[in-house]
């Protein structure tokens, strides 16, 4: 019996070819549309997945409240893995880690920035770290060792066999290299190229001993016994019981969680990126079922041409079950032809999906994972494609059918053109959700941001010059290249530092203001181009400024006094004078408004400089310029740089990918939808051949016709935009709530993605209302 | 075989009542050739239907080899008649998808006969019906009254007790008309049951007994043998 199933679905795809065409088409389209979502969920979902002990690994966050709302830092004090490790039960390994640090390595000629971390030991047993060569037990035994990964090995040396040899870091001490690791797979949260002693770091940075500084990260792993929620409750006074003046609450966040759940708002987690992997998720659902509904439709609009079949079928024994096992096994072929397709699509455009959405995903058919899944989606899709269809058909009474009885079909043509209201208004949605997350994104890389990010060229302070910066602002002033050149402590976009210690007369003594504090040069204001807005500048002798610093609105909002200028603020007991204010600007979430911010004139901290071309300046020969200059004052460190709007544009990588791929589905939700359109259209048209023939002898214009037959669908598209219109206005808002500065919603965007889809159903339809309105009636009227 | 006793059928849309059977009986023995005759509308096909258990009947008595089948549900239905009717059709009814082998075969499917054996005899069948040589055409590939003869092969395959034809040369020429109309008469000679509906006098004296219907009533018998 399945054999003749096989042959009938098979010859009856043969013999429809263009109605085979649009539905597997159309499903292997939204077949490989909804692998390539899944394989990036999957890789959003497997992130940190290689480390072996990740249910028991944690990072420690803390919750610290300031002026009534809360913040939630991945920064702790120096002394707590060790602190925690001693005192709070079921803690079996901690380790301290600093931020990504961007080193020079030398060897020979070779000079290469590398990337790193400086670690307890601890690292190699809580981690999963295979290494290629050395041993762990004497990694770190001496104090200058260093363990790189395969990939820096091959950098350097072109082979792994490394272990003894030296690098020299900073162009001052050597390094011995004790252990080479395998490279860490791209969708790990933590990333390094190289490991070297914490102790190195600690010996530098004094302030690592005061539980009242929090510069580092802590990563701890729980015996399996322990309940991270005893642990937790030991935590949450745990700082107070070394420093009563501390206000942070430590808490464990972990490893599963990282990458996905890492949003914080008020100190509880509100979720991160599993909001796109949930959205996603949906899309391609979505995806799937407009292309099962192309299916249900062209096969229960072509239905009056296999009723006699089925009639037949009926009449020589065959039961509604079998009837319906036929229909959903034809469905299952196709659902499975289809697959066959997509796993080609897939193969072709993966590289280009790969570039898109930068990550290394594969088919990988050696997953069985893999293989299950691809499978399930066939099932599903020709369960879910051929179950209407196949109860519809199977329903015919055979009587009917060969009377030639108009079949009863009212029901299912009112279910057709539900179905097609349903992809229309899901793909209005997606025309109305593009337009407003583009527009969102441009909203905010458009805004003003307070200060000018365009021609700074931003480059690490290295080596001397720290020191060298005087002859090198006036190297490169005079060079006729350059407006200006200034020097910090934080990167301008992030301003990643932060203290609560600050107070002021009239200021509630039992509250906090946490104030982002940046230590600058003289010309950096200049150099920026922030605005101040009341008192002056610094002067240009750091010196004069030492005790005098100049804040943004925010701030002075916040201290509340009429005449800002001139009022003194204590920290650690000493007084500062405020000098100046700057209007507000933005740094560190893109999205939100200004913090407090406080700019203190201390050359001590300085970390990155930056430099301001002339607007007129040719941008190469500028660059090229500086780079002379600053190594010529600065030899043996290669000259690294970004360009401020460049590195601002990296800020929105998400949200332009979303935008990216958002457009991308948008599009091929369209399409699939379009090829569904096209082949009902031409069944429409089909059905009506008669009644079209009769209308054109009575004299009906071929204008008339094409109106006719297109006015049908063109209603349903109109049905279903007004449907759309609310539950994209309703998602959307809420989507937009993410943002403090954000766009309106305006009601363009709906009007314009109604029009762009009505038109592009009318060019769907048009060519088969035209082929038939042009048609000679005697022809149609002999073919009834 | 077939006793029928105040069948009534009455059709019903939303301004319409047709009455298409009216306190109908009659009674039919194995082995008769039974010709069912009357103007458009009288009744015919809805009686075929109910007789082949495509229809029920809305009130009346319907007996099939003695067993009650006027209210039998449809699963019932269907197992009962792929089993014992075979059916002959005015337009052929083949699916143009399969083979003439294939659509023979058919019916064997449903009733679950292995495969070995349904090749052995759907090729007896195809032989006796003279058209083994067309068996792995399509339909569409043949003439009228060979698709009919294919059709009168799917209708016996299954060596059903009874056969029901309606208008079985009504799309035919004369001379495939009476070879469809021999082979009917062969396979009653052979002990099976027909009921042909029929508008044509030449076909009906095929066979032994003509019901002529008026207004869902019979209204005469002829017995022809």
């Amino acid at each position: 019996m399945i054999k003749n199933y096989f042959k009938t679905a098979f010859r009856n795809l043969w013999k429809n070819k263009s109605y085979g065409f649009l539905n597997v088409f159309g499903l292997a389209i939204g077949i490989a549309c909804a692998a390539f979502i899944f394989l990036w969920v999957e890789d959003e979902m497997s992130y940190n997945h290689q480390n072996v002990k990740r249910d028991q690994l944690y990072k420690i966050l803390e919750n610290q409240p300031y002026e009534g709302k809360t913040y939630t830092f991945s920064a702790t004090p120096g002394l707590l893995a060790k602190g925690m490790k001693d005192e709070i039960p079921g803690i079996k390994n901690a380790c301290r880690m600093t931020w990504e640090q961007y080193t020079l390595f030398n060897l020979g000629e070779k000079s290469i920035y590398e990337r790193g971390v400086y670690v307890d030991s601890s690292i190699f047993d809580m981690l999963t770290l295979p290494l290629v060569a050395g041993n762990k037990e004497n990694a770190f035994k001496q104090l200058h060792s260093l363990v790189i990964s395969e990939k820096m090995a091959a950098k350097f040396f072109g082979e792994r066999d490394v272990l003894g040899k030296t690098l020299k870091v900073d162009n001052k001490e050597e390094y011995v290299i004790t252990g080479v690791f395998k490279d860490i797979p791209q969708n790990s949260s933590i990333k390094f190229e190289w490991l070297s002693p914490f102790k190195i770091y600690n010996d530098r940075n004094g302030w690592l001993n005061e539980w009242g500084n929090n510069g580092i990260q802590t990563l701890v792993e729980l015996e399996k016994a322990t309940d991270p929620a005893t642990v937790n409750k030991k935590l949450y006074s745990y700082l107070q019981s070394k420093d009563t003046t501390i206000v942070a609450r430590p808490f464990l966040f972990g490893m599963n969680e990282w990458r996905l759940y890492s949003k914080f708002e008020e100190g509880k987690q509100t979720g991160g990126r599993i909001q796109y992997v949930r959205m996603f998720s949906t899309i391609a659902w979505i995806i799937l079922f407009i292309a099962c509904i192309n299916f249900m439709n062209l096969a229960t609009a072509r239905s009056e041409k296999r009723a006699r079949e089925v009639g037949v079928r009926k009449v020589l024994g065959a039961g509604k079950k079998i009837l319906v096992a036929q229909f959903i096994g034809e469905a299952m072929i196709l659902a499975f032809l289809s697959l066959f397709i997509a796993v080609g699509i897939i193969s072709l455009v993966l590289p280009a999906f790969n570039t898109l959405v930068e990550k290394q995903l594969s088919i990988g058919f050696n997953n069985p994972l893999h293989i299950l899944s691809l499978l399930a989606i066939g099932l599903l899709c020709g369960l879910v494609a051929g179950s209407y269809p196949a109860l519809y058909l199977s329903s015919f009474n055979p009587i009917s059918v060969f009377k030639g009885l108009k079949l009863k079909g009212s029901g299912a043509s009112l279910i057709r053109k539900g179905l097609v209201v349903v992809q229309f208004g899901l793909s209005i949605f997606f025309i109305i959700g593009t337009i407003i997350v583009y527009n969102q994104i441009q909203h905010i890389k458009n805004r003003d941001l307070g200060y000018n990010k365009d021609n700074v060229i931003q480059t690490g302070l290295r080596g001397n010059m720290k020191d060298n910066f005087g002859v090198i602002k006036q190297q490169l002033l005079s060079s006729g290249f350059v407006e200006n050149a200034a020097m910090s402590n934080l990167n301008q976009l992030y301003m990643g530092s932060s203290t609560g210690g600050y107070d002021w007369e009239g200021k509630d003594p039992s509250k906090k203001v946490l104030v982002t504090q940046d230590f600058i040069s003289p010309e950096y204001i200049k150099t920026m181009g922030i605005q101040l807005t009341k008192g002056r500048d610094f002067y240009t002798d750091p010196k004069q400024d030492s005790l005098n610093v100049i804040i943004n609105e925010t701030f002075a909002k916040i201290i509340g006094k009429k005449d800002i200028v001139g009022t003194l603020l204590r920290n650690d007991s000493t007084n500062y004078t405020v000098v100046g204010v700057v209007k507000d600007f933005v740094f560190g979430d893109m999205y939100a408004k200004s913090d407090p911010l406080i700019f203190r004139c201390w050359p001590d901290y300085f970390g990155y400089m930056y430099v301001k071309l002339k607007p007129q300046a040719n941008v190469e020969r500028a660059v090229d310029k500086i780079k002379t200059t600053i190594t010529s004052n600065n030899p043996g460190f290669p000259f690294d740089y970004i360009f401020v709007d460049d590195e601002f544009d990296k800020q929105f990588k998400s949200e332009v990918l979303i935008g990216k791929l958002s457009r991308i589905f948008a599009l091929l939700a369209i399409v699939i939808t379009c090829l569904g359109l096209f082949g009902l259209s031409a069944y429409t048209a089909e059905r009506r051949t008669k009644e079209i023939g009769i209308r054109k002898v009575l004299g009906a214009s071929v204008t008339g016709i094409t109106s006719l037959l297109s006015k049908e669908f063109l209603i349903l598209v109109l049905i279903a935009a007004v449907l759309a219109f609310p539950f994209a206005w309703w998602i959307m808002h809420g989507w937009l709530q993410d943002f403090a500065y954000r766009i309106t919603i305006s009601w363009w965007i709906f009007i314009s993605a109604a029009v762009l889809a009505m038109f592009i159903a009318l060019f769907t339809i048009s060519f088969q209302a035209i082929k038939a309105a042009l048609a000679n009636p005697v022809k149609s009227l002999r073919t009834e | 075989m077939i006793k029928i006793a105040n069948l009534e059928k009455t059709y019903r849309t939303e301004e319409v009542e047709t009455v298409a059977l009216n306190k109908l009986s009659f009674e039919i023995k194995e082995g008769e050739f039974v010709a069912v005759m009357g103007p458009s509308g009288c009744g015919k096909s809805t009686l075929l239907n109910i007789v082949g258990l495509l229809d029920d009947p809305d009130e009346g008595s319907y007996q099939f080899n003695g067993i009650e089948v006027a209210k039998f549900n449809e699963r019932k239905r269907a197992d009962l008649r792929k089993r014992n009717i075979g059916f002959v059709f005015q337009s052929f009814n083949l699916i143009d998808e399969l083979t003439v082998f294939e659509n023979v075969e058919l019916p064997l499917i449903y009733t679950g006969v292995k495969g070995a054996d349904r090749k052995k005899r759907v090729e007896e069948v195809l032989d006796k019906m003279q058209i083994m040589h067309r068996r792995n055409h399509y339909p569409q590939q043949l003439s009228g009254g060979q698709q009919q003869r294919v059709a009168v092969a799917r209708a016996v395959v299954n060596k059903p007790k009874l056969i029901l034809a309606d208008e079985p040369t009504g799309n035919l020429d004369s001379h495939n008309g009476s070879e469809v109309m021999q082979m009917l008469t062969d396979l009653n000679e052979q002990g099976t049951t027909i009921i042909m509906v029929t508008h044509s006098e030449h076909d009906a004296r095929f066979s032994h007994r003509i019901i002529r219907m008026l207004d869902g009533q019979t209204v005469t018998e002829n017995i022809l043998v």
